[in-house]
């Protein structure tokens, strides 16, 4: 089910309308599980066994891993854990690359071997909600936090409708307490559930499908040189695109959570207003950067043992984040791009600190360290800086080419057309579509810069109570008039 | 106070969106424009899923837009006493269709092919198959959620007409601005609004304002043009057409052997549309040869009286009063041919003279 559908409407008012009625806070917490399973049922009742096995293996592995007091026994339920949420995660979403790869390199030895293409499907939302449940296990080998008492909460905590399929990845403390006492939304939260709902779906189904979607299909579908004009309306659709509908998606889950009275963590804080990558991480995907912080790159070492290393582990955590949105080379280099982008920023941060100690003759234009120029325009800029925002953004551009292609041939193509004029070009897109993207382009841009310290919440509760109803009635009215319903959202096949 | 701001802004956004949506459903219903769905994948699922019907209980129907507007569906049924499944898509080949209920081994029932030699005989097939391959791409993967959400679609649609998507959604309005052509660009012609309306049960029908408008059909025959599809080119020939034949034997062939029947029917034309198709394709080198290799049943329009000669208002579709015609005399001539329709009854013949009452 998405949120984006007819379907969705009828469920939630039924789940809001039990939520709400005087039942035992148990009654309700199960009447919310049930909801949560038919939630994901909908898409293919099959894969709800995946879900409770892996419910299942976790909770009981989980409590052992806490009070198990022989080290290795606790070393081998660990591993037993991994090998079944990553097992699985690895079957369904990387079996076929695995496989093809396999293929590829016995092939190129001189080996004829071609098996029959394997027809795994991909259980909606596997990454997320296997991401949520290693980080219990991993938190109770390490003893972190205690295990969950009842198995109706640790399913909740898995299974919560709002983040199950696409996030934002919750951990035990964030999510686990909100189980222990009744809840229900007051009016005040019903009312920002109901306006976060409505601007997830504003930015989902208006911004995302209606007007972005198409045109950067459209270019990264073709098949020959484009226009460069087209090639970066193309991207930069995308770029909105790829925001607004995962943007969207988080907002909804978050108002949708709301709702019911539960707070989930933010998972967007305007990545596009951002100065540098360190700060683009800390705005996208906010929860998966902080999963991937604290279980893969502190665990690697961090930044604990000399530069060379953290740039080994800031490479490695981009490489298998870019993995872990898609089976496909080609999200690897995104990663790799995004990996080289935080090495640099932190080399250029080390070199303007070490700068700041031997102060730079005043009439240098330029930066002066270790014999090294470094280019103005790379110096690390103050974080009011709108143009390094702009910057920023460019090249998080280039990086989106690598995750919207299917193929490394189509993004070669695209960013070929981009960068070097092609007088040939092919011209695809239309006046109006291109008036469309640069609106919504320079639109999103300008309000990511301004709400860049602000929170959505705060915003609307300062704003003049009619100047609120008129904005969040011209979302609906346009919502209502895109027509563009249930379609997926991008980030479901990660 | 925190709680009423919000409870206030709520309040007034319910009473202006309500408002706002009423009074542009009121203003298109002031302009007496009908109820028409979205003939999406959505709709064709709904009809794709209840095709394994007794032979003698329902007709599949796959084609381009033709057999869309000239079969009139509640003339089909109450006179065969037998449901009419629509599974045609506009501006799309039958050819994956016809390949799709081949390869279901559950389908064993009856099929009416409608040849548009541009369309069928279109060498370019990601073009013409492109709705059809979404669809059935579509269907493959339909969810239960999506079952659900159909059926409340439906019921929407059936009441509001604003919920016209190709019309009166938001990038449709946005169409209708009327900005330069950049130079390079494929444009989609814009069809006049009265043209290419939806019933439910995906017929296609002219409204009454087009019908009696000359001024939209020459917009209409415009569009026909732009496409090119005027163009007194050659059509495809040689190995590229032997393989066509092959294959739709081939998927034919899986049909009649599972116990299912196949026709071809060729629905009428007039005009520039049907002497560019007589130039481009001719009978004997398409319809013909067709017919034979497959060693299938076909009806021509130009070959019965009854259905020679209709005038198409822009060249290529039936208004509704003469679907209604057609439909009926194309029941006749099937049973000529052999079929048999064991519900039919004379009562429900009489009963349906060609009477419309528009849309």
């Amino acid at each position: 089910m998405v949120f984006n559908s007819y379907t969705f409407i009828v469920f939630f008012a039924i789940i809001l309308v039990l939520h709400n009625l005087p039942l035992p806070w148990k009654v309700k917490k199960i009447n919310l599980l049930l909801a949560s399973y038919i939630f994901y049922a909908a898409w293919n009742p099959p894969f709800i066994l995946l879900l409770w096995l892996a419910t299942i293996v976790d909770y009981y592995v989980g409590r052992r891993l806490y009070t198990e007091p022989n080290k290795n026994k606790r070393k081998l339920l660990l591993v037993v854990s991994l090998i079944g949420n990553l097992g699985m995660l690895v079957f369904f979403k990387y079996g076929t690359f695995l496989l093809e790869n396999f293929t590829a390199m016995v092939n190129a030895m001189g080996i004829d071997y071609h098996p029959a293409k394997p027809n795994i499907i991909l259980p909606a939302g596997i990454s997320f909600y296997t991401f949520t449940t290693l980080c219990y296990t991993i938190d109770m080998y390490k003893r972190k936090s205690e295990p969950i008492k009842s198995l109706l909460d640790f399913s909740l905590f898995v299974t919560f409708f709002p983040h199950l399929v696409a996030g934002p990845i919750v951990r035990p403390p964030q999510l686990v307490p909100q189980f222990e006492s009744p809840r229900t939304a007051n009016q005040k939260q019903m009312m920002q559930g109901l306006l976060l709902i409505s601007l997830g779906l504003f930015m989902k189904v208006v911004l995302a499908d209606s007007m972005l979607a198409e045109p950067a299909n459209t270019i990264f579908n073709a098949k020959e040189a484009l226009h460069t004009l087209d090639a970066w309306m193309g991207v930069l659709a995308f770029s909105g695109q790829i925001f607004f509908d995962f943007a969207g998606y988080s907002t909804c889950a978050i108002g949708v959570a709301a709702c019911l009275g539960f707070v989930l963590p933010e998972n967007f804080l305007y990545p596009y207003g951002a100065v540098g990558f360190s700060d683009f991480w800390r705005r996208w995907h906010i929860t998966l950067s902080a999963w991937l912080r604290d279980y893969l790159y502190i665990p690697l070492g961090g930044n604990r043992n000399g530069n060379t290393r953290t740039y080994i582990n800031l490479m490695i955590t981009m490489l298998l984040g870019g993995l872990w949105h898609g089976a496909n080379w080609t999200f690897v280099v995104w990663g790799a791009l995004h990996g080289f982008y935080l090495m640099a920023e932190k080399f250029l941060t080390d070199l303007n600190a070490k700068r700041r100690l031997q102060p730079v003759p005043a009439h240098d234009p330029n930066i002066r360290t270790h014999g090294v120029k470094a280019p103005r325009f790379l110096k690390v800029a103050p974080s009011n800086n709108f143009v390094y925002a702009l910057f920023t953004f460019f090249l998080v551009n280039v990086t989106w080419v690598f995750f919207r292609a299917t193929d490394f041939s189509t993004a070669w193509r695209i960013l070929h057309s981009m960068f070097f004029m092609v007088p040939t070009g092919a011209t695809l897109l239309s006046y109006l579509t291109i008036i469309k993207i640069t609106v919504i382009i320079t639109g999103m841009l300008g309000f990511h810069w301004f709400m860049r310290n602000r929170r959505v919440l705060g915003v609307a509760e300062r704003m003049p109570w009619w100047l609120l109803a008129l904005v969040w009635s011209a979302m609906l009215i346009l919502l209502i008039l895109s027509q563009e319903s249930s379609s997926s959202f991008i980030y479901f096949q990660f | 106070m925190e709680a009423s701001h919000f409870k206030k802004a709520g309040i007034v956004t319910l009473i202006l969106v309500v408002v706002s949506i009423g009074c542009w459903e009121f203003y298109l219903r002031s302009k007496n424009y009908p109820v028409s769905y979205n003939d999406d994948e959505t709709l064709w699922s709904i009809k794709r899923k209840v095709i394994y019907q007794p032979i003698n209980e329902a007709t599949v129907f796959i084609g381009p837009s033709r057999i869309k507007f000239d079969l009139d569906i509640p003339t089909w049924e109450s006179i065969t006493g037998e449901n009419a499944l629509q599974l045609s898509f506009v501006g799309t080949s039958p050819r994956p269709l016809l390949a799709d209920l081949a390869k279901d081994e559950k389908f064993a029932g009856k099929v009416i092919i409608d040849i548009t030699e541009g369309i069928f005989f279109e060498p370019n097939e990601k073009m013409s198959n492109h709705s059809a391959d979404k669809a059935l791409e579509f269907y493959k993967d339909w969810t239960p959620a999506e079952r659900a959400s159909s059926s409340l679609n439906n019921i929407l649609e059936t009441n509001l007409i604003f919920l016209d998507k190709d019309k009166f959604s938001l990038n449709a309005l946005l169409r209708d601005i009327d900005l330069p052509k950049r130079k390079g660009v494929f444009m989609m012609p814009l069809f006049p609004h009265g043209f290419e309306m939806c019933h439910s049960n995906r017929q296609n029908f002219m409204t009454d304002d087009f019908v009696r408008d000359t001024a939209l059909h020459n917009r209409q025959i415009a569009a026909w043009r732009y496409f090119g599809d005027f163009e007194k080119k050659k059509g495809i020939r040689g190995d590229s057409l032997t393989a066509v034949f092959k294959k739709v034997k081939a998927d034919i062939d899986k049909i009649t052997e599972r116990g299912g029947k196949v026709m071809f029917v060729r629905t009428p034309s007039t005009g520039e549309y049907w002497s560019t198709e007589q130039y481009v394709y001719p009978r004997e080198k398409y319809w013909d040869a067709l017919l034979a290799y497959t060693n299938t049943l076909g009806i021509h329009f130009k070959d019965y009286p009854e259905t020679a000669n209709f005038t198409c208002p822009e060249y290529s579709h039936l208004t509704p009063l003469d679907a209604i015609i057609y439909t009926r005399a194309l029941i006749n001539i099937l049973e000529q041919k052999g079929w048999v329709f064991p519900h039919k009854t004379l009562t429900a013949y009489n009963q349906t003279k060609p009477a419309y009452h528009g849309f």
